[in-house]
């Protein structure tokens, strides 16, 4: 007992006192140390506190120098990951990118044959005569809503002028003065503009209600409950007021579209935010057939062809790649079911290599036992032939069988016996 | 001379292997105590300055080992003294189990490990909580002492690969 407390001792005091080869220190004094060091840092110890100044500045350069490695592998993950990430993004919009040209391209076409149509009918509007004009005066009366602008017949502006904001109709020309103009806005409850109803073509004629709304009139019974989409309004052109085609409100479908009621349309614009506004006035286009006419005619043309050549090689070009990859996967498939039928025909030859061996052993081992049950008859003959041989051999006295006939190897086999 | 100054480099190098892997895992961004995983921590310094110093006493030095406890004490935030001190007592009970053995194995080892971080950690937690009022989850903690005695057998079996194949020293473990 006595023994193994000494031993406990010994190992204690070698472990904590004794100082190893190149050791300045033993254990306990670092250890007294860093005891030290924490009561001394518990009391905010100024000594501490520069020690601590000291190691940070040590530790923040060298943390940054051994992290580098690490820095450079992490980053080189990043990279690689954004690289897979672009990879996919990329391959997306590329597939994005042909959709959205076949698209546009188809738009291009709807465009040129629209104008082509249209300048057929007769009604294709240019726009000729184009004034930007400030909004000096907005007089909001609910009896006359309309707006005066600084530009007057010193600018070219005449009566029955259209006036647009950023595309959308917004009022028409009654008065103009030298310097000024009035506009009268569509808001106004004297304003009747004749309209067309999109989608399905419905003529109407919309006078203003309020500051932001349009009211439908003579819309001649129509259902409109029956449009199940957002229904947009645009002048329809009748009167020759009007370029057809120019956007002014929308109605809701929520709203009630019965029969018998009121017709809401919420315009574009907000009519009392308006600060510039376009004045246009429309013309037909000459359609002289003169040289020019037919040359633009003929550019025209030309152009809808090209453009639906380049549609019909952007849709052949997809129908290929469609038919390429069907190829790849039927390809693919093909090589599968060839590769698993090679794999499965191996392991028949195989089994069959086996079997032929195994059919060609047993073939050699019943020979040998044929040849083995002969040669056995064959002693038992030529035993038999020892003894009984003169019981069946013809002599003179008797009249038996030869010898080598298959009559004397019977009756030598039956001992000579008859029966 | 060319050849002999290159041997001592490479001499040098082998002798200050653990001492460089002990600062790099202190003064590393990547920190295995704190990886950020709710169920996976361990101390990786604990597990290489038990084993250098029950295996290869003369290739730590007490005093390089204060240095990296305070060095870590500055980056994890913790008061100054505190991880040196655990650190020493650490080497201690490697010592005292080196004076000990007379035939080491690796699972006495391992279960000697697991007290003495058992007894440090719980020093740790009591110093941290109740003089210094720093916060401790009870469940990290076992997490990282389990991960740290589980991973000791993987580090040791490593390091006794790395200290007789690659640094050459045949006589270690």
């Amino acid at each position: 007992m006595e023994t193994s407390r000494d031993d406990f001792v010994i190992a204690l005091r070698s472990a904590f006192l004794k100082k190893g080869t190149q050791q300045r220190f033993s254990l306990l004094s670092l250890i007294f140390f860093s005891i030290i060091f924490l009561i001394l840092g518990s009391f905010n110890f100024k000594i501490i506190n520069y020690v601590k100044i000291g190691i940070n500045e040590i530790v923040y350069r060298s943390s940054f120098i051994v992290s580098v490695p690490e820095n450079f592998l992490k980053g080189s993950y990043l990279t690689i990951q954004n690289h897979k990430e672009l990879y996919k993004e990329n391959k997306k919009n590329i597939t994005e990118l042909n959709y959205l040209r076949g698209k546009d391209l188809s738009q291009k076409i709807n465009k040129l044959e629209n104008i082509k149509y249209k300048k057929l009918i007769d009604d294709y509007f240019i726009g000729e005569n184009e004034t930007v004009a400030k909004v000096l005066i907005d007089k909001q009366s609910p009896f006359l809503r309309s707006i005066i602008i600084n530009k007057g017949s010193k600018n070219n502006i005449k009566l029955g002028m259209v006036v647009l904001d950023e595309g959308y109709l917004i009022g028409k020309i009654v008065e103009v003065n030298f310097f000024t103009s009035r506009v009268l806005l569509i808001s106004d409850i004297n304003s009747k503009i004749p309209v067309s109803l999109q989608p399905g073509d419905i003529q109407a004629i919309m006078s203003g209600k309020d500051k932001q709304e349009g009211v439908l009139q003579y819309v001649r019974g129509k259902n409109l409950s029956e449009i199940n989409e957002e229904i947009q309004v645009l002048t329809s052109g009748a009167g020759g007021l009007f370029k057809s085609g120019i956007p002014i409100g929308e109605i809701d479908v929520d709203e009630g579209l019965e029969i018998d009621e009121d017709k809401v349309v919420n315009f574009h614009r907000d009519f009392s935010q308006l600060k510039y506004v376009k004045v246009v006035s429309f013309s037909k286009e000459k359609n002289i057939l003169d040289l020019s006419s037919k040359n633009n005619s003929e550019t025209l043309n030309e152009e809808i062809k090209e453009k639906n050549q380049q549609q019909e090689t952007l849709r052949i070009l997809i129908e290929q790649k469609k038919i390429a990859d069907e190829i790849r996967v039927k390809i693919q498939k093909e090589n599968n079911f060839l590769r698993n039928e090679r794999i499965r025909l191996k392991k028949e030859s195989k089994f069959l290599t086996n079997e032929s061996v195994r059919l060609k052993n047993e073939i050699l081992i019943t020979k040998n036992n044929n040849k083995n049950k002969i040669e056995d008859d064959e002693i038992e003959f030529l035993k038999k032939n020892l003894y009984h041989g003169h019981k069946c051999r013809k002599n003179f006295i008797n009249n038996l069988y030869k010898v080598g006939t298959p009559e004397y190897r019977k009756c030598v086999l039956k001992k000579g016996l008859k029966k | 001379m060319n050849k002999i100054s290159q041997n001592n480099i490479i001499q040098n190098i082998q002798k200050y292997t653990p001492i460089i892997l002990l600062f790099i895992s202190v003064l590393n961004e990547f920190d295995f105590n704190n990886l950020g995983l709710i169920y996976f921590s361990f101390n990786f310094s604990y597990i290489l300055i038990f084993y250098y110093s029950l295996k290869k006493s003369e290739s730590l030095g007490y005093v390089y080992i204060f240095i990296a406890g305070l060095f870590n004490d500055v980056i994890v935030g913790t008061p100054i003294g505190i991880s040196s001190l655990m650190y020493l007592i650490l080497c201690g009970a490697a010592a005292y189990l080196r004076n000990i053995t007379l035939r080491p194995s690796l699972i006495k080892d391992s279960i000697f490990f697991l007290i003495t971080i058992l007894i440090i950690n719980s020093l740790l937690f009591m110093f941290l909580n109740f003089v210094f009022n720093y916060e401790l989850n009870y469940f990290d903690q076992i997490i990282n002492i389990t991960y740290t005695f589980l991973l000791y057998f993987l580090f040791a079996n490593l390091f006794d690969f790395l200290e007789k194949n690659i640094l050459g020293n045949g006589h270690a473990g």
